[in-house]
Parts: C-alpha cells; sequence; structure tokens
C-alpha cells in the first residue's frame, strides 16, 4: 500500500517536477555513517531513480562552515543552527504551502508535527539526546528518572556526558523539580544557571566526558561508565547489533530537530526544493524511520512506521516521538540555542577547566 | 437604583424550572466568553513581555546588551504612561477591579458598566506587559465579572441574574487562569457573592467547568503554575504549620499597608495623577537593574522559591522586600492589577524562608523546602483576597497532593483570622470601606447603606409659618387632617415639628413654636435607608421632614414607606440568597 503511494508519488514528480531544467546533480551535506545509509536508502535511490537526477553527498558534521566551502544544494542541519543561519540571511526562506498532504489526505500544516516550519527550515526528523545505563550496573533497582542521573547514592558510578552545556542544564534542572515547560525560562535567568551548574558541581567528581556520538556506546559497553547520555539512534543501532547491556531512560529525553536547508548560494534551488517534497512526503519519513530509530516530522508518517526492513524488529518503541517515550520529553527550545549558545558554552568551558 | 425584581416570577413549578434553565444558560455563555478572554489576556501578557524584553527568555535571547538595559529602564515608564493616559477616560481615575465587582454585588446595585471595564483591562494589558510588579488576577476577576453581567445586560434579567451572571464569569476566568475549576465555584461563592444558594450554584459549576473545558479545547494554555506534589515527614510539623500562618498574616497586613502607605504618599506628590504611574515604572526599573526577579508577574520567582538552594537564606528576605517594595510602589501609584500574584510570590518567599529557618533549627528533619514555601504562598494570599477556602483548594488542584493540602490548610486557618483582626477581610473590603461601603456589618447592613431615601420622600407637608400661635397652628393642622406639622420661616426653611397632641391642652395665643417636639427628626434626601431605620427606634409620629441641604423643607417620609422599603429590599436578598422572598 505505502509502496504503491510512494511509486506513484514518484510518477509525479518525474511527469510535473522540475523537468526541462533538471540538473544532473544534487549536492546534499549530510552527516555519514548509519544515518547516511539509511538516507541513501530511504531517500537517495527512490529519488533517483524518479527523476534520473543523482545525488551526490558531502561529509559534514556541523557548524556553519559547510555553506561557504563545497556550496552544496541542500544541507541536512540541526534546527537551532539553521535559525541562526536563517537569521544571518544565509538561507534561502522556504515556501512551506507548496508542501504535499499527508498520505492520510491531512493538509501539510497539520500533518507537521508543532515547530517543524521555521522560516529557512523544514524538520525532516526528530531526534532525541536520551540518558542510558548499562544494566548490569544496577541489578536490582535500575535509574528511572532523569533525577538518578544525580543521585550517587543510589545509583554510585562514572557518568558519561557530552562536552557541551545542552541537555546537562536542561535535566539539571529537571532533577530540581522544574516543570519542563518553565525550564528554559529559568536556564534565562542568572539564577538558574547558577541553580544548574551547582547541581553539576555535586556529580564533578563522577563525570567523565565525550565528545564523539560513538564514545558513550563503547564507554557503557566497556563499563568504564554506569550512564551515559548520547543520541537514541547509536544507542539503539548497539541493540541491534549484539547483546548490548544498554538500557534508555526515556524520562527527559531532550527532542531535537534535523532539518533541511537550502543555502543561498545553491546552484540547484528548484531541484533542492523538489528533493525536499519527496523527502519528506509521508511515504520516504516512513521509509527513512524503519531504518533508524529517529522520529518521522510528520503524524501521517509516524502512524505508518513498522519493522525495520532487515533486522525485522518493530521500530516504533525506540522511536523517540511514540506516545509512550514522550511522555516526558523535553522540546529542545532551539531559538533559544541559537541566541544563547554562545555565552553558555562559554560558561561551561569555563566551569569544566575550574 | 436599581431595578426590582417582581416576586411573583419565583414561584415554583414550570415557570420556576425555565428560570432557573435560562440561569444556567446564562452561566453557560458568560462562562464561555470569560475563558476566552482570560486565555486570550494571559496570552497577550506572555506576547508582550517577549516583545519588549521583560521575561527573562527575551532578556537572554537579545544579543545586544544595551537593548535590554534600555528596555528595562525604558519599558516600564512608558507602560505607566500608557496606564495614566487611559485612566483619565474612567470617571475614577483609576483602575476598577475585584473591589468594584463586590460592590456591585453586595448591594445588589445592577449592572456592572462595560466602558471602565474595558479601559481597565486595556490598562492592565500595558501594566502587565510592560513588566509593572502587579498581579494578573484582578484584572481576569474584573473582566470576566463585566463579561457576565453584559450577557445579563443582554438577556435582560433582573439584579439577581445580573449576579449571577458576574459569579459565573468570575468563576470562569480563575477556573481558566489556574486550570482549577473547583477553585473557581468556590471564589465566586467566597469573595464575590458571600452566599451559599443553590439556585447560584448550578449556573456557577457550569460556567466554571466549561471555563475550564474551553481552555483546553480552543486555547490550550498550561497552568499558570505547577507544584508537584511532596510529602510532609512528620505530624509535628502541623505545629510550624500553624505558626507560620500567623507570620503569614502580619506579612500580609505589612503588604497590604505598603501599598495603602506609597497610595497616601503618592496624594501628596506635586504630580498629576495620571504621571504617577511612570514615576512608579521608573522607580520599578531602577530596582530590577539590580534584582530582575521583581519584573512583572514574577512566574520565575516564584518557581525558585519552591526549589532548595535557589535562593541564600538572607537573599529570600531581601528578595522579598524589594518585590514588596516594587508592588507597593506600581499599587500604590496607580498602575492597574491585581494584588494576588505579587501576594503568592512574596508568600512563597517568605514560606521558604521559614522552612529553612525550620531545616536550620531541627538539624535537616523538616520536609522539603516547597512544602513551607506552598503553607507560605496560600497563607499571606489567603488573608489579602479574603478567600481562606480558594487558595486550599487551588493547592489540592494545582498539585493533587492531599497531604500538601491539609499543611496548607493548617497555615490558612489562623492566617485569615488574625489578618482580619489587624486589617479587615481583605484588601478588597478595605478599599470599598475607603470608599465608604462597609461590608464588616454584613450584607444586610450594606445593603440598606448603599440605598437612599430619595425614592420614598414624598413632596406632602403641612407647614406651619414659624410666627403663628397655637390657636392658628391648630386650625391648620385640623384643616388638613393631620397630626404632624412642620415649622417653617418665610424663606421655607425647616424650623421644628409641631403634634397636634401638645397643641391641644395649650393656650390660643401663646407661639405655636414654643410647642414644638424637642426630640424632633429630621433627614435629607441622601439620608441611608439603614440610618433612617436606626432613627426609627425612638420615632413617634407620622411623618419624618425631609430637608435639603440649605434646610429648607422637601417633603416627609412616612413612616410606613420607609419600613415597606426596608422589608422589599430584605425581600430581594431573600430571593436572591434563598429563592424565596
Amino acid at each position: 500500500m505505502a509502496r504503491a503511494r510512494h511509486w506513484g508519488l514518484a510518477l509525479l514528480l518525474a511527469c510535473c517536477g522540475p523537468a526541462a531544467g533538471a540538473p544532473a546533480e544534487l549536492v546534499i551535506a549530510t552527516w555519514g555513517g548509519a544515518y547516511e545509509a539509511a538516507q541513501r536508502a530511504a531517500l537517495f535511490a527512490p529519488f533517483t531513480e524518479a527523476t534520473g537526477i543523482a545525488i551526490r553527498t558531502v561529509a559534514y558534521d556541523g557548524g556553519p562552515d559547510i555553506l561557504g566551502a563545497e556550496k552544496p544544494d541542500l544541507v541536512d542541519m540541526a534546527m537551532s543552527e539553521a535559525i541562526a543561519q536563517c537569521e544571518a540571511g544565509r538561507l534561502r526562506p522556504l515556501p512551506h504551502g507548496d508542501l504535499p498532504d499527508g498520505a492520510d489526505g491531512t493538509p501539510a500544516r497539520s500533518d507537521f508535527l508543532k515547530d517543524t516550519m521555521q522560516r529557512c527550515a523544514l524538520t525532516h526528523t526528530i531526534y532525541a539526546t536520551v540518558l542510558a545505563y548499562d544494566s548490569r550496573a544496577f541489578p536490582g533497582r535500575p535509574p528511572t528518572r532523569i533525577g538518578d542521573l544525580f543521585d550517587t547514592e543510589h545509583f554510585p558510578g562514572p557518568r558519561a556526558l557530552r562536552r557541551a552545556p545542552a541537555a546537562k542544564l536542561e535535566w539539571a534542572l529537571m532533577a530540581s523539580g522544574v516543570p519542563r515547560r518553565e525550564i528554559y525560562n529559568l536556564l534565562s535567568t542568572d539564577r538558574g544557571l547558577d541553580l544548574a551548574f551547582e547541581r553539576l558541581e555535586r556529580l564533578r567528581d563522577d563525570l567523565v566526558w565525550w565528545q564523539d556520538g560513538a564514545e558513550p556506546v563503547a564507554l557503557l559497553e566497556s563499563g568504564r561508565a554506569v550512564m551515559a547520555s548520547g543520541y537514541n539512534g547509536r544507542f539503539f543501532s548497539a541493540r541491534l547489533s549484539g547483546d548490548s547491556p544498554i538500557e534508555i531512560i526515556w524520562d527527559g529525553q531532550i527532542q531535537e530537530h534535523q532539518t533541511w536547508v537550502i543555502p543561498r548560494g545553491a546552484e540547484h534551488p528548484e531541484a533542492a526544493w523538489a528533493f525536499v517534497r519527496f523527502a519528506t512526503g509521508t511515504p520516504a519519513l516512513t521509509a527513512f524511520a524503519e531504518r533508524i530509530a529517529y522520529g518521522p516530522a510528520r503524524a501521517s508518517a509516524a502512524r505508518l512506521v513498522r519493522r525495520h526492513p532487515e533486522a525485522g524488529i518493530d521500530m516504533r518503541p525506540h522511536i523517540p516521538t511514540h506516545p509512550y517515550n514522550s511522555r516526558n520529553a523535553i522540546a529542545m527550545d532551539e531559538a533559544w540555542y541559537a541566541r544563547t549558545l554562545d555565552r553558555i558554552r562559554h560558561r561551561f568551558e569555563a566551569w569544566v577547566g575550574e | 437604583m436599581g431595578d426590582r425584581q417582581a416576586p411573583a416570577r419565583t414561584d415554583g413549578g414550570v415557570p420556576g424550572v425555565r428560570r432557573i434553565a435560562a440561569l444556567v444558560a446564562l452561566g453557560a455563555v458568560s462562562g464561555v466568553l470569560a475563558a476566552v478572554a482570560a486565555n486570550a489576556f494571559v496570552a497577550v501578557v506572555g506576547w508582550l513581555n517577549e516583545l519588549l524584553l521583560i521575561s527573562p527568555r527575551s532578556r537572554v535571547m537579545e544579543t545586544d546588551a544595551r537593548w535590554v538595559l534600555a528596555a528595562t529602564l525604558a519599558v516600564p515608564i512608558v507602560g505607566g504612561l500608557a496606564v495614566g493616559l487611559l485612566h483619565r477616560a474612567i470617571g475614577e481615575r483609576r483602575a476598577h477591579g475585584p473591589a468594584e465587582i463586590i460592590a456591585t454585588v453586595q448591594t445588589r446595585s445592577g449592572h456592572l458598566p462595560g466602558r471602565p471595564a474595558l479601559l481597565s483591562g486595556l490598562s492592565a494589558l500595558a501594566a502587565l506587559g510592560s513588566g509593572a510588579s502587579v498581579g494578573q488576577y484582578g484584572p481576569l476577576v474584573h473582566m470576566g465579572g463585566s463579561l457576565g453581567s453584559a450577557m445579563a445586560r443582554l438577556f435582560r434579567t433582573g439584579v439577581t441574574s445580573d449576579n449571577f451572571a458576574v459569579a459565573c464569569g468570575v468563576a470562569a476566568a480563575i477556573s481558566t487562569a489556574f486550570n482549577a475549576p473547583i477553585a473557581g465555584i468556590l471564589f465566586a461563592h467566597e469573595v464575590i457573592l458571600r452566599h451559599f444558594a443553590l439556585r447560584a450554584f448550578a449556573p456557577i459549576a457550569v460556567a466554571s467547568i466549561l471555563g475550564y473545558v474551553v481552555a483546553h479545547a480552543i486555547l490550550p494554555q498550561p497552568p499558570l503554575f505547577q507544584i508537584d506534589a511532596a510529602e510532609i515527614r512528620h505530624l509535628w510539623e502541623f505545629g510550624p504549620f500553624l505558626l507560620l500562618g500567623v507570620a503569614c498574616a502580619l506579612v500580609a497586613v505589612g503588604y497590604m499597608h505598603a501599598i495603602l502607605g506609597v497610595a497616601r504618599l503618592a496624594r501628596r506628590l506635586p504630580l498629576p495623577v495620571a504621571l504617577r504611574p511612570a514615576l512608579a515604572g521608573a522607580g520599578v526599573g531602577l530596582m530590577a537593574l539590580w534584582m530582575p526577579d521583581i519584573l512583572g508577574i514574577g512566574s520565575e520567582t516564584l518557581r525558585f522559591a519552591f526549589i532548595d538552594g535557589a535562593y541564600g537564606d538572607l537573599e529570600l528576605l531581601v528578595v522579598l522586600l524589594l518585590k514588596v517594595a516594587a508592588t507597593a510602589l506600581c499599587l500604590g501609584m496607580g498602575f492597574s492589577g491585581g494584588v494576588f500574584s505579587p501576594a503568592l510570590v512574596i508568600g512563597s518567599l517568605f514560606g521558604a524562608f521559614f522552612g529553612t529557618v525550620m531545616a536550620a533549627l531541627t538539624g535537616g528533619a523538616t520536609s522539603a523546602l516547597v512544602v513551607y514555601a506552598v503553607c507560605g504562598m496560600v497563607a499571606v494570599t489567603a488573608p489579602v483576597i479574603g478567600a481562606p477556602l480558594t487558595t486550599v483548594v487551588i493547592v489540592l488542584e494545582l498539585t493533587g497532593s492531599y497531604p500538601l493540602t491539609i499543611a496548607a490548610l493548617a497555615s490558612v486557618a489562623l492566617a485569615n483570622l488574625v489578618a482580619s483582626r489587624l486589617f479587615g477581610r481583605s484588601f478588597f473590603d478595605y478599599q470599598l470601606r475607603a470608599r465608604g461601603l462597609d461590608l464588616s456589618g454584613g450584607r444586610s447592613r450594606a445593603l440598606l447603606a448603599s440605598r437612599s431615601i430619595a425614592d420614598i420622600v414624598t413632596p406632602r407637608f403641612t407647614a406651619v409659618p414659624v410666627d403663628r400661635t397655637v390657636a392658628q397652628a391648630r386650625t391648620i393642622m385640623q384643616g388638613a387632617g393631620v397630626a404632624d406639622a412642620s415649622l417653617l420661616d418665610d424663606a421655607g426653611h425647616y424650623m421644628g415639628t409641631l403634634r397636634l397632641q401638645d397643641l391641644l391642652g395649650a393656650p390660643d395665643t401663646e407661639p405655636a413654636v414654643r410647642l414644638q417636639d424637642p426630640r424632633h427628626l429630621i433627614m435629607t434626601s441622601d439620608t441611608r435607608l439603614w440610618d433612617a431605620m436606626q432613627a426609627l427606634r425612638d420615632f413617634v409620629g407620622e411623618r419624618v421632614p425631609v430637608v435639603d441641604g440649605n434646610g429648607r423643607l422637601v417633603g416627609t417620609v412616612v413612616e410606613s414607606d420607609l419600613i415597606r422599603a426596608y422589608l422589599d429590599l430584605m425581600g430581594e436578598m431573600r430571593e436572591e440568597e434563598h429563592g424565596t422572598r
């Protein structure tokens, strides 16, 4: 059923898409690894098949430099960065009104989740920074809440956290009893930041810092950390590839948006937009989410997600936006980070170096 | 004065059922409108706070610190100017608030005026939007009540239904703002109606529930504050909770006196009334440069008060004093806004301080700080708004924690009593007393004191010129067939009262003025029904002479008319409160 629609859309694009002046190749900057492999299978290959436009990828791991260097037609960018680059005038505004309806007929405006459409960016995927633990370390009573990260009495052992302010500050306030929706308001005050750093300071002796997304998996599996922050997709892949002891705590997961943006300097903006329309349609989003455990930006796609095409396991319980997982999720305030990250990172690094 | 209702409509049977259905419909309409208005109000205040760099989030997101500095200083001043200008268009030169609603409902004086309600709502938006240290529930309550009254006017109802519609609007506004429908119902009864009539309960409950439903269905907004459940560690802590309540009553009294004190000072300032809020805005901006915690409604400050370690021990007191000072400055100088939200902040800061001291005294054996902060919050707020039950129920509805609610109840138990001895039932009642409406003697007295005898003065009287003899006077009175007459001079001034029985045995040629009643009673058309009834206690005679401001006789009041007016008014009150006259 979904596959038939998938082909229907592809045909539509083939006949009415950017047929006349279509370029031979589209340059897309994206993140490599299992992530890019899933994109290639679910998005790039079907797009090329339908339109004849080849896709060349450029490796990239965040940061604004990509816009100047390789002149890609399309960038897979984090939302907070996309907002900042849009304000700096380096991205093209997107015609969100032109997006196709969901596969179930829901108009795009209501099918896409909250805050997914920004001026120059369209969310395709929602991923989460989560807390995970080594199930071997806590055989009797496992940790279940974000507060347990800060409870070294009941849950002793080293904790591996990413060396960056995001997630840590939110979790510190959440553990102090701050409701989710007030977290960024309080972090906006000096008092709130002081409180968060004070909370982290009490963990200092138990902290291990990581920088690359693969490290927390290794730290947990080798027993060098008993708890670790990390990306839910990485932890999922570890479970998929063997009998890893890693368990995810969904409480306090921090959801971030991964978006498509078209740089001002793009050589083929029309073809890039045609790709975005294709890649954020219900069938493409569903196919991508079945290959990697991230949440689709459309409600219609989230409802269609079923099994991993190779491993055959049901993907739904592993997706951060699944209702059961997202009950206590924090939506990262991307606009807030877009404006404050430099100052907060400065303070964070000063604290780490103390 | 206000329109009167015919007693026949209160009979049971089909008309009674229809009337109750109409009342419930009126409540439903009022509730929905008030809920939508309350939600929109809160949303606009939030939007203004973001736009004008008042909210912490917008301040930290502005990368140029000079803009934040400029906004902190300028925005409250400009807001104050806007408030001052808006208030010029209101008769009393100030915003209307819950006190006006209470006065109108308690004295059954009819509809709430729409124009001051609209202007007060706008000035409250300007005040809250620009970061003045004032509350938003007062304006919300006034807006809800006025909408209810406007609906009652549209439905062409009598005063009783109007009062119920006002209460419905108020209940829906509270229900929406706090996500607490039971508290909305209680607030309408406890503060506005001050009686529990079943006929009123039905429409108010409907309005409150609809407010809750509408808020969730149309404009979903999270509750204005949210508290996690907490446990009470020891039963003996109920002792400290009671003590905290007494201390909080003193804090509440100090807070209310601070507002009144600034208001007294403001009246002596050589500054036009319309410019005073701008001066307060300048003061708030300067204070906020050093302590931004005092700006605006104070949601962040309130939250920090619930978190152990967010403030240093003495810092709690410093922020508390600054918040009292900023609020007193704003409200005393004539900013529009309520006393409720600042009371929540002040109370929770004081409760947190009390909890910190208790923890220090017992070596940390006490319950979590949040318990004391919540107790302090309700025990300061309840005496200020005169609503002990409402505040306790708000805690129950917001936390769902029964132990926390009982702790709050223990604190409120003595707080209202102590504060009422020292100050009065509430800040609103104090305001009304200052404006000549004393509710401390109960509703019947306030109701009688709110009506003058003007309606029942008749222009009929028998005049005897003051220079007549007893025989002449007797002839005049017998000719008119009356037992009382008034002595008048040439200009018509009242000089005394003659009674036929005193003249009967007197010598004919004696001047009549010598026989005038030594205990005569006079009234003016402004005399309150309450005073008239008190005066009647010792009155013997048929008619009481009524004079104008210059002492000229303008008419009389017949004793039986006075008694009838009294019985009618008491009947109206019983009709509202018990459905029977």
